[in-house]
């Protein structure tokens, strides 16, 4: 690269910086430096393949939904799912352009192994229990990272989450009220929530990411927060998950299944056992209890069905 | 060069919420062809609120602007005597024949029935 | 108020009772295999569409037990969840899986059989719903206008499809042929009313089952014409009737599969 060429490009990048600082919302053709496409590509992709993967285990709960209605609301909850991978996988393929790939290469990517999804998504599901759990905590956890980026500096993103934002207050209730008709009913129906809260606990304390990269080895926390995607920590997003949860866990009587929490009132921090971060290392490598057969059915039906694209295929000039 | 076949093409995805509002850009999705197009689009973006029309265009039918060609929406702020506010002093000198001036709201006013 | 719901003779409730039991076992065993599908269609964005048409079918279903529900025969959840397949009333194309394998582990969906099953049911359900808009039982007649209204986008979707995967590959072309002929297998009893076919079509609840079939054949036959292809001939003798009660296996799983959390208490609110 010529001293000219690697000027012009310093100039880009400044130029790059002053809008990021000033709050410019930056659009999938305008020019990005390499880090930020990657650094985007990375995240709404795992996002958008975690939303579809986030399918699978809580629609194994919509056949056997327990009434006209649980059918009814959770089909349209698991088809929001759906919907909200739809949005972040067209706001990854754009990003993917100057790369030359499309759909085909994501769902290769995940099946390979590159591309990871969600640790919560590697769970296994028992009861219906884990069908309110799922919306209501799951969702909750997801609804606090996402909110957060409603401001991305990356214009398609914000406006992605715009949408899937709106859809969530309703999946979040949706869980609510799986959960409160449980809390209010047989002693049965209590337990099976309690022994759903226990296996999904450490899953749920995982799903923000580690503190640091000291505890995994990587995070992609810093970059995000550079660039302005978002604006708080991953710590930050747990303390805020037990601010708003654990009274309303506790007002159902429901059991933290931890016993050293607490909230210190000096540090206006909670403590908190900290979930076995090297499982979750193993889980999002998939190498979940849930990992192998969910890539697997997912898989499965991919190619199952590559006659029907492959019908329908275009020469497009 | 090789052409290869694709199932994915995208089209951009507008509809209007009521038959008298305007048209809005809602997303973008991948289908084969046209009438593929057609039949998603409703459900991807619009599954609560309601919708009057459906509008969808293939994105290669779009043409977009470039870094270059956006500096030519650069206008100076310097154009009062465009808009109204050119003219506010007129309020003042209607004033003093006792009339009122003919403000916006006033002239939209006279669609309406005569009062 | 109808007449007919002040002096209602037992003979006409009978009639009522049993139509409104195939139109909700229909609609909610098709909606059940429709769900099934969900996450594992070809497309994700024909996933998201294809469940608002589930959705909305499980929903005609729900309108139809409450239907039921009024009459005093039982709670819509009740009468959707508890009752045995010797009990059901839909027709045999409806229960049958959408492919081979449990959803729960590895299925292998035929989205040939799911296009094709779809068209012709809903263009089935639409002649029918057209006839119930005029059904002596009002209340009937009030919930078929409402389902009649998201016919149009149900029919114009599988329509689409049924139609491209026609007039596109061999290996479509042969899959979507395997898969009429297989839907037309099951299709005998689809406009069978069972034993009570004399009873229901002198109520005048909806039209005679001859004339639904030749409804229905009219308004299909320019799509195949277009496609150059035979409409398939409706068997007047089903192997096996639905409205009887008589099902296969595969309609004792899904039962199975779609009430084991109510069935674990059905007293319970959940």
């Amino acid at each position: 690269m010529t001293n000219l060429q690697n000027a012009a490009e310093e100039e880009q990048l400044a130029h790059f910086m002053q809008r990021i600082e000033r709050g410019d919302k930056i659009e999938a053709d305008d020019w990005m430096p390499e880090e930020y496409r990657l650094t985007l590509i990375r995240l709404i992709s795992m996002h958008g393949i975690s939303e579809i993967m986030g399918a699978l285990p809580e629609k194994e709960w919509v056949p056997k939904a327990p009434s006209l209605n649980r059918k009814l609301g959770i089909m349209a909850k698991v088809q929001d799912e759906m919907g909200h991978g739809q949005l972040l996988l067209r706001v990854t393929e754009d990003l993917l352009v100057p790369y030359g790939k499309n759909r085909g290469d994501i769902m290769q990517d995940l099946f390979n192994g590159d591309l990871k999804f969600h640790n919560v998504f590697h769970m296994e599901t028992k009861t219906w229990a884990d069908a309110g759990i799922i919306g209501w905590l799951v969702d909750g956890a997801a609804i606090i990272t996402q909110t957060n980026m409603l401001g991305a500096s990356y214009g398609p993103y914000a406006r992605a989450l715009q949408r899937i934002c709106a859809e969530e207050v309703f999946h979040a209730q949706h869980g609510e009220s799986i959960i409160m008709a449980l809390a209010e009913g047989t002693d049965e129906q209590k337990a099976m929530i309690q022994e759903s809260l226990n296996r999904w606990w450490e899953a749920l304390l995982m799903f923000f990411g580690p503190a640091s990269k000291e505890t995994t080895g990587s995070s992609k926390q810093d970059l995000t927060i550079k660039y302005k995607i978002r604006t708080k920590t991953n710590e930050e997003f747990r303390q805020l998950f037990f601010d708003k949860y654990i009274p309303r866990i506790l007002s159902l009587g429901l059991t933290i299944p931890d016993p050293t929490i607490r909230f210190d009132e000096e540090s206006k921090l909670w403590s908190y056992k900290q979930p076995d971060w090297n499982e979750f290392k193993k889980i999002i490598k998939n190498g979940g209890p849930r990992s192998h057969a969910r890539l697997n059915l997912r898989r499965s039906s991919y190619e199952n069905n590559a006659w029907v694209r492959d019908a329908l295929s275009v020469k497009v000039t | 060069m090789t052409e290869e076949k694709t199932f994915y093409q995208e089209y951009e995805v507008f509809s209007k919420r009521t038959p008298s509002s305007a048209f809005q850009h809602q997303f973008s999705l991948l289908a084969p062809n046209e009438d593929m197009a057609f039949i998603l689009a409703q459900e991807n973006f619009m599954r609560r609120e309601p919708v009057a029309d459906i509008w969808i265009v293939n994105r290669k039918n779009i043409r977009k602007m470039d870094v270059e060609e956006k500096m030519t929406l650069g206008r100076l702020d310097n154009k009062d005597y465009r808009t109204t506010k050119g003219y506010g002093y007129l309020k003042k000198k209607w004033r003093q024949y006792e009339q009122q001036i003919l403000d916006e709201k006033e002239i939209l006013s006279w669609g309406g029935e005569r009062k | 108020m109808n007449e007919n719901e002040t002096v209602m003779s037992q003979e006409y409730k009978e009639a009522i009772t049993s139509l409104l039991f195939q139109l909700a076992d229909d609609d909610f065993l098709y909606a059940y295999r429709g769900s099934e599908w969900l996450g594992l269609a070809p497309h994700i964005e024909e996933d998201v569409a294809s469940s608002s048409i589930s959705q909305d079918s499980m929903g005609h279903a729900a309108m139809f037990y409450k239907l039921l529900e009024d009459l005093g025969v039982g709670n819509a959840d009740d009468l959707a969840h508890s009752r045995p397949a010797l009990d059901r009333k839909n027709s045999v194309l409806m229960e049958r899986v959408n492919g081979e394998g449990y959803y729960m582990e590895t299925p292998l969906y035929d989205w040939a059989y799911q296009v094709v099953r779809s068209y012709f049911y809903t263009q089935a359900k639409k002649i029918k719903i057209d006839s119930l808009c005029e059904s002596s039982y009002s209340p009937l007649a009030d919930t078929a206008v409402k389902v009649r209204m998201e016919l149009y986008y149900h029919r114009l979707h599988w329509e689409t499809w049924f139609k491209q995967l026609l007039s596109s590959t061999d290996v479509a072309k042969k899959k979507m042929d395997e898969a009429i002929k297989k839907v037309m297998d099951d299709f005998g009893d689809v406009f069978s009313y069972g034993n009570e076919k004399l009873l229901i079509e002198k109520s005048r609840l909806i039209s005679s089952e001859e004339s639904l079939r030749d409804k229905w054949n009219a308004s299909i036959e320019p799509v195949f014409a277009a496609l150059q292809m035979e409409v398939p001939k409706i068997s007047d003798k089903p192997t096996k009737n639905g409205r009887n009660g008589e099902h296969t296996q595969d309609l004792v799983e899904a039962l199975h599969t779609l009430s084991e959390v109510y069935k674990f208490d059905p007293i319970a609110t959940w």
